[in-house]
């Protein structure tokens, strides 16, 4: 039998008051098609020194890691996992700028370091003075998931026995408006476009738990039966029936093309469930997902969902049940997590 | 001479990234790697192409960058006697 994952702690900097859970009572309510992160005091994580060299995208995730470790007390886990659509996104531009205007001869060193995108899992590795297996997935809008993916299958292999995976973004105002101009960003009707960190720790020991993962699968172009009977095998490693979930969570944004795959895929799970959205409270950005998982955990810990986050659903979502976490980039690559409430 | 130890101090703050870090925090006279300021060698790369992109002067070897770099008063000397702009 495989031992259970559990979810041990989460922690964000977003578009929302950082590294707290200010959002389910009051969230802040943008009315812009794009803003960045609100990020916490990061001398509390590092010395002005250490931080020279990072690029904000490095400090936000060396904050939410810290933090999560601090409070699930799991101070080496055996893997680091993350994943990044965009990478260093920032000094990567600093970077090119930097080539384009000055040539070559005057490029400086530490925005080309910081500009490759397994920074991120490497340095939270010095950070935590962990050796084990380090990866970070730049799969786009799938990116967290992918990250996920890994250290959930490693577990089901015996390979890891705690994991502390992540969601990291940046959104810059020049890449903010070629997504703009490509449509996946600042259409009408679309939630704010935003910046992600998220940290979240996995762990086989149940204590001080905030819930449990217990299935997931990643699914190319799937035929709606195959989406069907994804569900009830996953009901079933998990020990449920269909009426064991709460609620499905989806990253609806307000794009027709977005909103138009998650309907979708949600009529082909056959459940009829309230659903839940999260992307009008942290933005859209390609690791946003990370922030879907991270809300839901809380939501299950606490036994409370806001309810601005119901938006399609006659019932009350059952916080004492399971939820079933769905992500999707362009409506083909789609990812099923199922997380349950560990004192059902 | 004084105005050039501010500036390249303001340089040096700002392509380092030393935030926090003011003109007058740094010593003129004390050692900018290892104690003092704490410098490493990605640091000595970043002050090369700062002697290059903003006086002119192209340290061709990277060792000559363990004496110019001594100290602000060294640094500054050295700038005063090879800078090209």
């Amino acid at each position: 039998m495989r031992k259970p994952i559990y979810i041990r702690g989460a922690e964000q900097v977003s578009i929302q008051k950082p590294l707290c859970e200010e959002w389910m009572e009051t969230p802040i309510v943008y009315d812009v098609e794009y803003t960045r992160s609100i990020d916490p005091d990061f001398k509390q994580f590092l010395s002005p020194i250490e931080a020279r060299r990072m690029g904000k995208i490095l400090k936000r995730a060396v904050a939410t890691s810290l933090r999560t470790i601090e409070k699930c007390g799991v101070k080496q886990p055996d893997a680091i996992i993350t994943g990044t659509g965009l990478g260093c996104i920032e000094n990567t531009e600093l970077f090119l700028d930097a080539l384009c205007k000055e040539g070559e001869e005057f490029l400086k060193p530490t925005h080309f370091m910081q500009s490759t995108h397994n920074t991120i899992s490497s340095l939270l590795a010095i950070q935590t003075k962990t050796h084990g297996y380090n990866v970070t997935y730049a799969h786009k809008g799938i990116s967290f998931d992918s990250a996920l993916f890994d250290a959930y299958m490693q577990f089901l292999l015996g390979k890891i026995g705690s994991a502390l995976i992540g969601g990291h973004d940046e959104m810059t105002p020049s890449y903010f408006t070629l997504l703009k101009k490509a449509g996946y960003l600042g259409c009408e009707g679309m939630v704010t476009a935003g910046e992600t960190a998220v940290s979240i720790m996995l762990s086989s020991a149940k204590e001080d738990a905030m819930c449990e993962i217990s299935s997931m699968r990643m699914l190319y172009s799937p035929t709606d039966a195959k989406i069907a009977s994804t569900i009830e095998k996953m009901l079933l490693e998990s020990n449920l029936q269909s009426d064991g979930i709460g609620a499905i969570v989806t990253g609806v944004n307000g794009n027709k093309a977005n909103d138009e795959a998650y309907r979708h895929i949600i009529e082909a799970t056959r459940l009829n469930v309230p659903r839940l959205k999260y992307k009008h409270i942290f933005g859209e950005s390609y690791t946003a997902s990370g922030l879907g998982l991270y809300a839901a955990a809380h939501c299950l810990h606490k036994r409370e969902v806001p309810a601005h986050m119901i938006y399609e659903g006659d019932k009350e979502p059952q916080t004492g049940k399971a939820m079933l976490l769905i992500n999707h980039s362009d409506g083909k690559t789609i990812t099923f997590t199922l997380i349950k409430s560990i004192t059902q | 001479m004084e105005e050039l130890i501010l500036n390249l101090k303001k340089e040096i703050i700002e392509v380092l990234n030393l935030e926090d870090i003011t003109p007058e925090d740094i010593q003129n006279d004390v050692p900018l790697f290892g104690e003092g300021l704490g410098l490493d060698s990605i640091d000595a790369l970043e002050l090369i192409v700062l002697m290059e992109k903003n006086y002119g002067i192209k340290l061709k070897d990277p060792a000559q960058g363990k004496e110019i770099f001594k100290s602000i008063n060294v640094m500054a000397e050295y700038i005063k006697n090879n800078r090209t702009k």
